[in-house]
């Protein structure tokens, strides 16, 4: 097996297993595929995916503009391939954000409804039209070999230089609002990152990774189709990110200096040690490979320096996009292995695009050999009549086909099966109401609900008749059962008819055949009905009657019988218009027995609130 | 035992469960392109679409070409399937496991009916491969792999038998549960690269033949003349 076919292989299988996985993420959704959380909403998929994604596209407009602004015509053959990358990573952002949004299908939303404001609005926009300029700059090239699209390629190539000229304009926009997009969380992001200047930051790393890029995929793609190097003009390439890594590191360094901030640097912290590790492998270590013309003209020097910005400057993107808001924030964060194979599943994706485009386009001066026509074991006669079997090729299809299946069912074979659902609501008991004549409904029990007169209720329904209006319901052995002894948990349906308890010895005892006639098969369908065998289950004249065996959430039971009463009251009677809106019942100020340091009160953080900024210190001394 | 049973219903079902869908899909697929690049590769283009559909449709509801040479085999390997496609999708254990797993559900088969088709599944396949054995000329186009289908593919019938019907197999319910979940999986794994991929890939046969054998329209009569087999079916 060659080169490039073990390494197509093994991209197969990378996506392969990722298709599974992603396929699940959009089925449960992310709180069931990925470690994200309301407190850390951003994780591998922004920070590597997205910010490093971008900045690693940017080999397309340096190279672009070395060639066409500059007019450094030597440059001209890895034009083709620089824009390719650029074109293949901005699609692979693309995809990856759809992975990342919890409502993918809203993604056009961006385009009809405008926000001038948002960085992010900014950041959209240049992501879609520079995708569109890359795609109209690249499809001259696999137009080529269509004669009938002659027309559309040489209308394309007439527009070429404006479209360069506005590819690079559009990335130089956007490559710089990524940073735009950090300076709205002056106080999430730690202060080694967080910068004024931080736009310029991104956007003079991004030239520098942009040179690199370029170098590290001229070599991988040499290496893989067994070509000899372009050395001098990676070189070339290398002398350059020389320069524009000092500069940025000059503009890096001042600008913490003359913020004070260089003491953070050396106090030891798990910040300044990411911090230092960054500078290092992403800045310091490649010029000093670079600077040395005999390592800058090594292919070895030329991977080793490439790599260290390429893994460098993904650090720093990741640092800035949120690995340097983890501890700040009390959370920890890491990615789950879901989220890592889709990462990765999407990068596979990518290259594999990159080398198919490399193969059957003119996307390099002299075409690679297809690898395909390389026979996988040696030519033959068939022994008995002696033919000539031609050469004994395989299919390329037929092999990564069954590679992609084999870890496609592995993954989902991996994924586990019944556990997985969305963490989703952390689940919070209904307690029961408190008061007397007027109770206080605050299910959570954090201090914020309803303040409900209970015999105003009864005495303008109708006195006693009227109970059944809402205690639709008795458990067994009680009469008029209060509303959290069915709906037991606040935000989740509960199950209010206990299967398990009726049929265990230690709870109902009962038989199966009891409930369930015998014959059929077992379901609520062929069982009996609750009050066949419990008598005052439904008060007489009840309202609601309970269909199912689950009981809606307290909140959701709460809002539907109240809102709907008040609704339709609100309706008939004038004078009682604001009866079905939400003040009416809310009350900010729990009564006096509830306040927190009454007597025998839990005292719990008012957690529900939004807290202002130095609020955190008066909420902790309730505890 | 339930350790190794859950491992099996879980994780090893689903391995083997995706290796049969995305594997039948990929041979379909793979057997379209390969249809599609013998188009691409055919001199003489014109291609009896209309023929193929009917031949392709006549073959998905055997009853005319079936009573050729052997109408009794025939006959028993129609019951046969009918059994072996219908009891797995829509016997109620198993819709109710995929209610519980992904929330799909469709209709099911009565419990009645569903034993008796599985008793006649087995007793069919074992008289399929009976009549293989039995035919010496069936010997000369039966590869390894036709004795060994029918018998492999009613070890889950039986056992599964076995476990909807506890009274005869209460002692050893995990035992029969164990052997029914591991042969469907085998089965699972081993269908996408066997002749039992006919299940997704016999509509396109027809279409594969007319693309990449090409045989001018109308010409299986004289073909058939000539090899003095006028009338039979080949």
């Amino acid at each position: 097996m060659n080169r490039v076919r073990a390494v197509k292989m093994i991209l197969w299988m990378i996506t392969g297993f990722a298709a599974a996985v992603g396929i699940t993420r959009f089925i449960y959704g992310l709180g069931a595929t990925t470690n994200l959380s309301d407190s850390t909403p951003w994780g591998l998929w922004i920070g590597f995916d997205i910010f490093s994604g971008v900045a690693l596209a940017a080999g397309g407009f340096v190279i672009t503009a070395i060639v066409y602004i500059m007019k450094r015509e030597e440059f001209r053959p890895i034009v083709k391939p620089a824009v390719l990358t650029a074109f293949l990573g901005y699609v692979a952002v693309i995809i990856s954000l759809l992975f990342d949004l919890g409502l993918p299908w809203n993604i056009w939303h961006m385009l009809v409804f405008w926000n001038p404001h948002s960085p992010l609005f900014e950041v959209g926009w240049c992501v879609m039209l520079y995708t569109t300029v890359l795609l109209l700059e690249f499809s001259p090239v696999p137009l080529e070999n269509y004669s009938r699209y002659a027309k559309i390629r040489n209308f394309l190539m007439r527009f070429r230089f404006p479209l360069v000229l506005l590819g690079i304009m559009l990335s130089t926009l956007h490559q710089s609002s990524l940073g735009s997009l950090i300076l709205i969380m002056p106080y999430k992001s730690f202060p080694l990152w967080y910068s004024g200047i931080l736009p310029i930051q991104f956007f003079i790393s991004a030239v520098a990774l942009g040179l690199m890029m370029v170098t590290l995929e001229s070599l991988f793609s040499g290496f893989l189709y067994k070509r000899h190097a372009e050395t001098v003009l990676l070189s070339k390439l290398a002398n350059a990110a020389v320069w524009v890594l000092t500069l940025y590191f000059i503009v890096k360094m001042t600008d913490i200096a003359v913020s004070g901030k260089l003491p953070l640097i050396f106090n030891g912290s798990w910040e300044s040690f990411l911090f230092i590790t960054e500078i290092f492998v992403s800045i310091l270590i490649p010029i000093g490979i670079f600077s040395v013309a005999r390592f800058r003209m090594s292919i070895r020097g030329l991977w080793f320096g490439s790599i260290c910005v390429v893994v460098g400057m993904v650090l720093n993107r990741i640092n800035v996009s949120g690995l340097s808001m983890l501890r700040g924030g009390g959370d920890s964060y890491f990615p789950s292995w879901m989220e890592i194979s889709i990462s990765a599943g999407v990068v596979s994706a990518a290259i594999l695009v990159f080398l198919f485009a490399i193969e059957k386009f003119h996307v390099w001066e002299k075409p690679p050999r297809y690898p395909e026509s390389e026979p996988s074991s040696r030519p033959q006669f068939d022994i008995p009549s002696q033919v000539w079997l031609g050469n004994p090729l395989e299919s390329g299809r037929t092999r990564y086909s069954l590679a992609f299946l084999m870890s496609f069912a592995l993954a989902f074979a991996l994924i586990p099966g019944v556990d997985i659902h969305s963490k989703g609501a952390e689940i919070v008991t209904a307690e029961p109401a408190r008061g007397g004549d007027s109770l206080f409904i605050d299910g959570n029990r954090d201090l914020y609900g309803v303040s409900f007169n209970h015999q105003k209720h009864i005495s303008e329904n109708g006195q006693k008749e009227s109970c059944v209006i809402c205690h639709h319901m008795n458990r067994p052995m009680e009469k008029e059962s209060p509303c959290y002894r069915c709906h037991k948990l606040m935000y989740q349906p509960a199950d209010a008819f206990e299967h398990e308890w009726h049929y265990n010895s230690k709870g109902g005892n009962i038989r199966c055949y009891q409930c369930h006639t015998p014959g059929l098969e077992k379901t609520a369908l062929s069982a009996k009905k609750c009050d066949q065998c419990h008598n005052g289950l439904f008060p007489t004249g009840s309202r609601i009657i309970a269909k199912q065996y689950m009981a809606p959430s307290y909140v959701d039971a709460m809002h539907g019988l109240c809102v709907n009463c008040h609704r339709q009251k609100a309706l008939t009677d004038d004078s009682k218009k604001d009866l079905a809106r939400c003040g009416k019942c809310h009350e900010s100020v729990p009564p006096d027995y509830m306040k927190p340091d009454a007597p025998g009160m839990n005292k719990r953080p008012y957690f529900n609130r939004v807290l202002m900024p130095g609020e955190e210190k008066v909420l902790k001394v309730v505890d | 035992m339930q350790i190794l049973l859950e491992f099996a219903q879980g994780p090893l079902f689903r391995l083997a469960f995706g290796i049969m869908a995305i594997g039948l899909l990929r041979i379909f697929i793979l057997d379209i392109w390969g249809a599609v690049e013998a188009y691409r590769r055919a001199g003489d283009k014109n291609i009896p679409w209309a023929k193929t559909v009917k031949k392709s449709l006549g073959w998905l509801f055997p009853i005319k070409r079936a009573f050729g040479s052997r109408p009794f085999y025939s006959l028993i390997s129609i019951l046969f399937h009918i059994g072996l496609i219908l009891v797995p999708i829509f016997l109620f254990a198993h819709v109710n496991l995929w209610e519980k797993g992904a929330g799909l559900s469709w209709v099911t088969l009565p419990k009645t009916w569903a034993d008796y088709l599985t008793l006649s599944t087995v007793l069919f396949g074992l008289a399929l491969f009976f009549g293989r054995v039995s035919v010496k000329a069936a010997s000369y186009i039966s590869r390894k792999q036709d004795y060994f289908w029918p018998l492999i593919l009613i070890i889950p019938f039986v056992t599964g038998y076995l476990c909807a019907n506890v009274g005869i197999s209460s002692s050893g319910y995990q035992f029969f549960m164990l052997a029914h979940v591991l042969s469907a999986e085998i089965i699972f794994v081993l269908i996408p690269f066997t002749k039992i991929a006919h299940c997704v890939i016999m509509p396109l046969s027809q279409f594969v033949v007319a693309l990449a054998w090409k045989f001018p329209p109308d010409t299986d009569e004289p073909i058939s003349i000539s090899l003095d087999k006028k009338g039979i079916p080949i």
